[in-house]
């Protein structure tokens, strides 16, 4: 199985070989056909170097003769489902801010985050949610005059 | 110099300005002493407000927010011994003990006293180098840019962490690639767009900065939370505050530590790649070598000198990293690579020419750094009571506020909800590189300073003819590379030096086996 040490690099070694793979596909212009340096040059150079240097890292983990396990290291499921649940809010309020508006989706997504950080006390809920969402929207828009977008749906 | 000096006095002195400094010191103790949180983040956070108010009011800000996080990690540090800064975990070694002894309000007045003439002492060496320096570089061309960018990337890779060099260069590259996304300022042609229009103007700076620093450091606090708990000041086993009155014979003793370790933590604040954090861990190991045979004992158990020699050198090292910054254009840290692209953003190039172009930024920064130090004095010392409260801030709250004004600080620059699925998936991927122990700064520098390295290799290979020999054309520009050279193997001798180690371990768990 592929190790901690072995994951990244093998990780990067995928990414900049996809990178290398589109860089070496740059359409050159006419007048780029002679030239020594293009638009591709770099990113050619760029690919290059990130495979030497992943390869460089694989070969120097596996070369390692000692395979240190940290049991610290070890992630909590319910940390991992938080940290996903986040995620997920976070995407849905960056959907949701244009159609349904500055105010809602703010405050929904301060309560909804707080409670998926596990906070239940309804008064730390409530107060530093919608009060907060309130207080920054009449700062940015009547304060400093910034626009904050009402909402799609009904505007 | 007397000008400058004057024209950035009367830019600070701007009642604007000088609420700025006071608003940046205030902020970034703030978000400095949350532990996890360090000036990066604080910066990143400040960036999209920094955007409305000017360059040289942003800069100011930003200024004030570095080095009151730097201030502020010393709090947590000597309170709860749990560092907010990489930065500041020299100051626990001694801070800690200190305040567990009952004396924490000594060790916060020993850290704010170390912190105003470090600084002090920083700003005054970079009022005198950075003009100096600024001369010297007005005579580089597109090469000595080339070759010193490539220095400021390897630096900071061969300075990142024991046996991460080969990790922070992966991620050097990452951001190198990141940077060509976009088209093509000279040819105008489309690179890694995939057809996408969102993604012709190339990725923005600040969202690449929010992404990797402000929400992925608040995503791996949920993810892998500190194990010491936060405790309020008020809690029974954390100390009180104490008096915080120093005796003539503890300043006498700590004066020449403060002094020795302000200069050397100039100086390698000014190193690109080294920073605070060496600077502190230097400055510490140095007193400690100095110190005579009564005083070394005391190191880590409560030292005066333990405390003010990596205090003083970790604010003078943040002073030095801006040497580079603003009169080579490149900056030697990732919160000054922060800088940079807020400075870029504005429209400024840093560099030799920003003192001549823009004299108001390039002074009023220097300027500022004067008056920061005194509001950290002056604010911030009988303020500590009351900041330490913040320790107790739940962290649901804290986190999800991170999160919103990550956000709604790229929505509030960019408009555009693309922006903000690509700042999710940009933070997602950073958080499993931070998991994997892949450091972030390298990243970013190398996504900002990449633009820069195109266009000034590529004017250095039309000047050269389309050769590689403006490499070695130059004395100046032979010297920086064969010195980016030595830094690239420097970490070599660190790998062999660790496989013998290794391979010395298991030859003699197999004997004893």
């Amino acid at each position: 199985m592929l190790n901690r040490e072995l994951l990244g690099p093998s990780l990067f070694l995928a990414l900049f070989t996809l990178y290398a793979i589109v860089a070496w596909q740059i359409p050159l212009l006419p007048f780029e056909e002679y030239e020594t340096v293009t638009s591709a040059t770099l990113p050619k150079v760029y690919a290059a170097f990130g495979i030497i240097v992943c390869l460089l890292s694989i070969g120097a983990t596996l070369l390692k003769p000692t395979e240190k396990t940290d049991s610290d290291d070890v992630l909590e499921k319910s940390n991992v489902l938080r940290t996903f649940g986040l995620l997920i809010l976070m995407v849905v309020y960056s959907a949701a801010l244009e159609p349904i508006g500055f105010l809602i989706s703010t405050s929904v997504f301060l309560l909804v985050g707080f409670f998926v950080m596990g906070e239940r006390r309804k008064k730390i809920l409530l107060l530093a949610s919608i009060p907060v969402a309130v207080v920054f929207w009449f700062l940015m828009t009547q304060v400093l005059g910034i626009y904050l977008v009402p909402g799609n749906l009904w505007s | 110099m007397f000008d400058g000096i004057m024209l950035g006095l009367s830019t600070v002195l701007d009642w604007n300005n000088l609420l700025y400094v006071i608003v940046g010191c205030f902020v970034g103790t703030f978000i400095g002493m949350l532990p996890g949180l360090g000036p990066i983040t604080a910066i990143a956070l400040m960036i999209p407000i920094t955007y409305s108010i000017g360059a040289d009011s942003g800069m100011i800000l930003m200024a004030g927010v570095y080095y009151g996080a730097i201030f502020g990690g010393s709090t947590s540090s000597i309170l709860i011994n749990a560092p907010g800064v990489a930065g500041t975990v020299a100051s626990s070694f001694d801070g800690y003990p200190l305040a567990k002894q009952g004396h924490a309000g000594k060790a916060l007045a020993i850290a704010a006293y170390s912190s105003f003439i470090g600084g002090t002492v920083g700003a005054i060496l970079l009022m005198v180098a950075a003009p100096l320096l600024a001369k010297v570089s007005l005579s580089f061309q597109s090469p000595d840019y080339v070759v010193l960018m490539f220095l400021g990337l390897t630096a900071i890779a061969a300075f990142s962490n024991k046996g991460q060099f080969l990790k922070a260069m992966m991620m050097t590259v990452f951001g190198l690639m990141l940077a060509t996304v976009g088209i093509d300022p000279s040819s105008g042609t489309e690179r890694f767009t995939f057809g996408q229009a969102d993604l012709l103007d190339g990725i923005s700076f600040l969202l690449v900065a929010m992404a990797t620093f402000a929400l992925a450091e608040a995503l791996i606090n949920v993810v892998r939370p500190e194990k010491k708990e936060i405790k309020s000041i008020n809690d029974s086993d954390t100390p009180q505050i104490g008096s915080t009155k120093l005796t003539k014979a503890e300043i006498k003793e700590m004066a020449p530590t403060v002094g020795r370790s302000s200069i050397l933590g100039f100086i390698i604040g000014v190193l690109p790649g080294a920073g605070a954090t060496i600077a502190s861990f230097m400055a510490y190991a140095t007193e400690r070598n100095l110190a005579p045979k009564a005083l070394k004992d005391k190191f880590g158990k409560g030292s005066l000198r333990g405390l003010a020699a990596p205090e003083s050198a970790n604010n003078a090292a943040c002073t030095g990293s801006f040497v580079p910054l603003l009169t080579l254009g490149i900056p030697g840290s990732g919160t000054t690579a922060i800088m940079l692209g807020a400075l870029i953003a504005y429209g400024i190039q840093p560099g030799p020419m920003l003192m001549q172009e823009n004299p108001s930024v390039f002074w009023s920064v220097i300027v500022s750094m004067y008056f920061g130090n005194i509001v950290l004095l002056i604010l911030n010392l009988p303020l500590i009571p009351y900041f330490a409260k913040v320790l107790a801030m739940p962290k649901s709250v804290l986190t999800i506020m991170i999160l919103f004004f990550s956000l709604i600080g790229v929505y509030l620059v960019s408009f555009n909800t693309f922006d903000l699925f690509m700042m999710v998936g940009f933070a997602l991927v950073a958080l499993v590189l931070r998991l994997l122990a892949f450091p972030m700064a390298p990243l970013l520098l190398g996504f900002i300073l990449g633009d820069m390295i195109e266009r000034n290799f590529r004017r250095s290979m039309m000047i050269s003819d389309g050769s590689l020999s403006f490499l070695w054309e130059r004395p100046l520009t032979l010297s920086i590379f064969v010195i980016s050279l030595l830094v690239l193997l420097f970490p070599l001798k660190d790998f062999i030096t660790q496989r013998r180690a290794d391979k010395a371990a298991v030859k003699a768990k197999q004997e004893h086996a």
